[in-house]
């Protein structure tokens, strides 16, 4: 998603979103990530006032104080920055890539079924299909990724060929690299 | 209600960025090395190991060079000059810094430092830097009004290579970066 260099230059928009819509973001994104309840006051303070910005491919980000912290694409699900996650790395599901699929993630490819079947890859079978996950990866303790599944985690093992999960953004990409928007 | 979590901090790689453990997939792995050994240990054991036997073998020249040459006097000190009233001054090294600075919004100036300290003329080195880059570099009074050079645009990551290649009289461990305030070894 966020392959090519990513810049302000390819904000198209940048607005204080009205208080009702402020409100529904904070309601989806405490829907979808209820383990984050206790800290959402902090990340989100309703003093503060959430920033969307719109940018190509139908993205929008989440800001607040200049900082990107979710993300999301037309009306999909929010998703964490990379750098959010690393702080509360429990508000995802995860699923595992093995050693040899880090460097294809990090390249901004997206997650084929057989990184992830394999000895080094774990599955979590919770896991549904249109779900945004951690991606985790052998041997490692951080996510690398944001994804976005594909197919549900029982399928990626039974079907175990194509792509299992949509890289949504990784480490090194635009956004990873964007730590504010000023 | 539930406990509030604490933020987790992630050692991030004071070169690269990423998280210390993904350096090795990162852009440059060998320039993350120096400070993975210092700041990260535990993650790299083998470049700890790699190191260490690397100082080994840097000690047990240096001892054999001091017996060639018999006395222990010949080991490389650092000259120190007196300043009036006894301070001890030590000899400036020749070094390059090389800076990223940050202009408006995403756009951001690498500036060099020190060329002229190896011999190089500051502004056929701009015109290299300019052309090897594809974008705009120029010599500049810097604040200390010493010359530098400011290229556009980051490239941080190719800029030692680049130097090293072109002036083969800078070592490379002369190159330092200036990373968050602190200056690191480019190599
Ligand atoms: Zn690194």
């Amino acid at each position: 998603m966020f392959h090519r260099v990513f810049s302000s230059e390819e904000v198209s928009a940048q607005n204080q979103v009205k208080a009702s819509v402020q409100r529904k973001i904070r309601q989806s994104i405490a829907d979808e990530y209820p383990g984050l309840e206790p800290v959402l006051e902090d990340l989100l303070p309703k003093k503060s006032p959430l920033i969307v910005a719109k940018c190509q491919n139908h993205l929008n980000l989440v800001l607040v104080n200049n900082v990107p912290l979710f993300f999301n694409i037309r009306d999909g699900p929010y998703m964490p920055t990379l750098r959010l996650l690393h702080q509360y790395p429990n508000i995802m599901k995860k699923l595992q890539v093995d050693r040899g699929a880090i460097r294809f993630v990090l390249a901004g490819a997206n997650i084929m079924c057989p990184g992830l079947t394999s000895p080094g890859g774990v599955l979590d079978d919770e896991v549904g299909a249109e779900t945004p996950v951690a991606i985790m990866a052998e041997g490692k303790q951080h996510a690398l990724a944001i994804g976005f599944t594909k197919m549900s985690a029982k399928d990626i093992r039974t079907i175990n060929k194509g792509i299992g999960i949509d890289n949504m953004h990784y480490l090194n990409d635009g956004l990873w690299k964007m730590e504010r928007l000023d | 209600m539930a406990e509030k979590p604490q933020p987790f901090q992630v050692l991030y790689c004071g070169v690269c960025g990423l998280p210390a453990e993904y350096c090795e997939f990162g852009p440059d792995f060998e320039k993350c090395k120096p400070w993975l050994i210092q700041n990260a240990p535990d993650l790299y054991p083998d470049l700890v190991k790699e190191a260490g036997s690397k100082e080994a073998d840097k000690v047990s020249d240096q001892l054999s060079s001091t017996s060639i040459s018999d006395a222990g006097s010949s080991k490389p000190k650092e000259e120190v000059k007196r300043l009036p009233g006894g301070k001890i001054k030590k000899k400036e090294k020749p070094e390059i810094i090389i800076e990223k600075m940050t202009r408006n919004k995403r756009k951001c100036i690498t500036t060099v430092k020190g060329l002229e300290l190896f011999g190089v003329k500051l502004n056929d080195a701009s015109k290299k830097l300019g052309k090897k880059f594809a974008t705009g570099a120029s010599v500049v009074k810097g604040p200390t009004e010493k010359e530098q050079i400011d290229v556009q645009g980051d490239i941080f990551y190719d800029i030692v290579d680049f130097i090293t290649e072109t002036w083969p009289d800078v070592p490379e461990n002369a190159i330092y970066f200036i990373e968050d305030g602190k200056k690191v070894p480019a190599v």
